[in-house]
């Protein structure tokens, strides 16, 4: 389908500079003074994403304004300290296996300085013009000011054009580099992830195991062959005391949380696909895990970490309203598109899941204690629960460009016969609040300079955000079944939810 | 945009490419002759003809060619099993209930279709015959002449036999297009008539409360007790979306739990369903995914929606498959969130939590035998006033009048609450007897226990025919218009909010929302 094709595209649309280059354009000549068109990297990029948009019918071009045009909105990033710490920037970037271009964002910069300073060159030339034109003078050398007025308009309107186009690509093309990394973080592949802590022993069963799939179809609690007729494979109905399983997760998980300071929320699950971004993700591309919704700008969530990072979006907080902690209940939606393999297999990968997220806003110097507590929470949970895990310290390849570090929680699956993925807590630091706009104002004003009223307020600076699972219920159960069966084919419910269903003990084989 | 557009066709889309393609496009000899013999059993002059033509010009031409092999644009992917026979028997009354229920089906379309392909069918069975015949002939001993003459006119009743059977699967597709329009049938009780014809079945319960102060709306106590954030999901998601915060959240899966376990004791599996499903299956439970007013959010690049109601994953769980007769009743309450466009809602009724793209709600279903359905009807509206009742809300119970039926139901309760702040009453709920209008289109049957008494023994021929089932639906409870009640209703004085005392167990013992110290 066109549509979608259109949105496949790896490289931001807007950086798809056919625009710039295929059209027969007096810009051409002004541009191309500042970016050398020798760069092979980012150039080769937009020119072999030129085969989607050319598909694109006309009315697609005209009347999606989402999509396609420049930025919607602006990352704060700051050039100046990637330009000042470029090394340290390349090797992060290589550490973390990213494919971002530094040299192009560098040089887009510099030319984007260089174009800006000549702007103001020119405004200032004509501001004397304009002002040589207020005094007596000869007709004709009126009429020369006149002219030499007008040329340096045209050269401005031609200018501005250019530095916003400029701008434009500089966002794009740096929105891909990735966060700093933190300096403990073992360097290299999955394998390098240090274990942070290792908690219980795997249970051994006196009897022949079933997986949570066998366990959930004999007790009559998962229904997975009906809802691929009804919406395709990877959903599935939750039935019986599964349900009641999953409200009891949810009930106890808010309960623990908000204990210790958080404030809940319920979240929409339709966003505007800018927020997306905003969070580092991908809304559009091959491999995108993000469903959209047809004929508006918006897609479904996947995670409550999307819109509970956007309530804050584009506003100053108050230093003393720092932290501000979120325990956020949300259905998430994933595509899992490019998503195969042994461990896909039942409830560990779906398109459809509810889940607990915690969320927090805080000063850039609390953010690693507070990534420190999130970690904490969720090894209390999961020991409350009698799980068998380890926590891992994620290696640089495997953060995602957001993460300055992530903590990985992992569990031991008896069906699956490995540990599996239940949670993961990242400090994002300021990635996240850069591109969604949320500061706080120091409150101490600022000891130096004369007393002048408003100059006298601390600068803003940018929050830091962090995310952690609290329970992703389908993981959950996964290990509940799983590590909870017994010989007789029930499974027993850990103490601590009991009194979130009912006082139920064991899901045992109905009678039928 | 061009996908938008196509979508946005009001005559389903199959019907207007299927005959913009026979009308509109160069046609190559052989169509041609198929057309042909196609107009020998469609009236040109049909009315439905000209609902084709006019949906064809804007929306088929601005497909890209790509478009045009999507699947989901080429026949009907699904079949219902509407009975045809019995409409053409029933055609007064089929009439009447059109024209009370202000549909605009085109029954005099059905039925020429139907008689049409009835035709076309003997006609094809004629040809069949003669086929038969000819190659009976061509057994026995021949003369060369005669033998040729025999192989001719088989070959040419073959390649008439193709052209006709095609054109007997357009005409199917179409009847099934044109069809599918006709609502079901109404129950005789219900008040013929536009929504004020709707009559009150329950004696109103309770009485509105009397406030000695000033009160506020839900949006007011929301903002003021921290409990609801419209402003930064508008920034977030867009308007009528938001987040509920604090204690609303605790107040939600109060509502969730509570409504659950007391339906539960009832009778009732409880369920969780995927919220995206195949286009086809809420198309099935009668609802519209497409159109300009469609209540239904599309997932981009897929034949998948978002459910507007857990009604349409729950209908959709039996789906073409036999059930036992001694397998029914079966009673879901099924929790989901639900996500509706509002396309077209506007007015005073659309402020705050009234009117939202996305909410949570426990919905019952039944599927049961065709003569138990207007009990589980009746059981179904009971549980829904006992639990409004336990509440403590002030509402009534309305016998909905035809012309505010959906498509589906054969009659529908609703009940209506007294909301304060809305200064009026608002639906909280709804219960619809379906009877077989959706388990004709998903296909639900089950076979009687008993043996047929009459005939033969003869193993399987004695088993009964099946039947298809009955389906209803009711609101056990839509979290947003209960919350519109619960704060609006149960306002203090002091600007709290007190928590009706069955929901209190589920949600910690809180008693009461009180203003925050900020």
């Amino acid at each position: 389908m066109v549509l979608h094709t259109l949105r496949l595209a790896t490289v931001p649309l807007t950086f798809t500079t056919s625009r710039l280059f295929l059209k027969p354009s007096p810009t051409l000549s002004f541009f191309s003074r500042h970016v050398q068109p020798r760069k092979p990297s980012f150039l080769l990029r937009a020119f072999s994403n030129s085969s989607a948009v050319q598909d694109t019918p006309l009315t697609q071009t005209s009347s999606d304004s989402s999509a396609a045009r420049p930025p919607q909105w602006k990352a704060a990033i700051d050039f100046k300290w990637i330009r000042d710490n470029k090394e340290a920037v390349e090797i992060n970037i290589e550490n973390r296996n990213s494919n971002a271009d530094l040299e192009a964002v560098l040089e887009l910069y510099e030319n984007m300085v260089t174009l800006q300073k000549e702007v103001e060159g020119i405004r200032e030339e004509r501001n004397n013009v304009a002002k040589k034109m207020k005094g007596k003078l000869e007709p004709s050398e009126r009429e020369r000011l006149v002219e030499e007025g007008k040329n340096l308009k045209e050269s401005l309107v031609t200018l501005e054009e250019n530095l916003v186009k400029l701008q434009d690509e500089l966002q794009h093309v740096a929105r891909s580099i990735p966060n700093m990394t933190h300096p403990d973080v073992p360097v290299g592949g999955e394998d390098s992830s240090a274990i942070r802590k290792e908690v219980g022993s795997p249970r051994e069963f006196s009897f022949p195991i079933k997986d949570h799939l066998q366990l959930g179809k004999d007790l009559d609690l998962i229904d997975f062959d009906s809802a691929a007729e009804v919406s395709g494979s990877k959903f599935f109905y939750l039935k019986n005391e599964a349900v009641l399983l999953e409200m009891a997760l949810l009930n106890w998980t808010l309960s623990e949380v908000m204990k210790k300071g958080f404030t809940p929320l319920t979240t929409p699950e339709i966003v505007r696909s800018s927020i997306v971004e905003k969070c580092g993700f991908q809304p559009r591309g091959d491999n995108t895990q993000v469903y959209s919704i047809d004929g508006t700008d918006q897609c479904l969530i996947g995670t409550a970490e999307i819109p509970v990072g956007g309530i804050h979006m584009d506003s100053i907080l108050l230093e003393s309203s720092l932290p501000l902690k979120y325990i956020a209940f949300s259905h998430c939606f994933r595509t899992e598109a490019g998503a195969a393999g042994a461990a896909t297999k039942g409830l560990y990968r779906v398109h459809q899941f509810s889940k607990a997220e915690m969320f927090v806003l805080c000063r850039p110097e609390d953010s690693e204690s507070f990534h420190n507590e999130l970690i904490q929470i969720e090894e209390d949970l999961f020991t409350s629960l009698g799980l068998h895990f380890k926590t891992l310290d994620m290696a640089t390849a495997d953060l995602g460009a957001p993460a300055y570090r992530k903590f990985d929680v992992e569990a031991w699956m008896p069906g699956l016969g490995r540990f599996g993925e239940i949670s993961s807590a990242s400090n994002c630091t300021d990635y996240q609040s850069r591109r969604l706009g949320i500061r706080f104002r120091p409150s101490e004003p600022l000891q130096t300079g004369p007393k002048k009223g408003k100059a006298n307020l601390p600068p803003t600076k940018f929050v830091h955000t962090l995310n952690a699972t609290a329970c992703a219920v389908p993981r959950m159960m996964v290990c509940l079944l799983e590590n909870y069966q017994q010989e007789d084919g029930s499974v027993v419910i850990p103490e601590p939810l009991r009194p979130f269903m009912g006082g139920i003990e064991a899901i045992k084989p109905k009678l039928r």
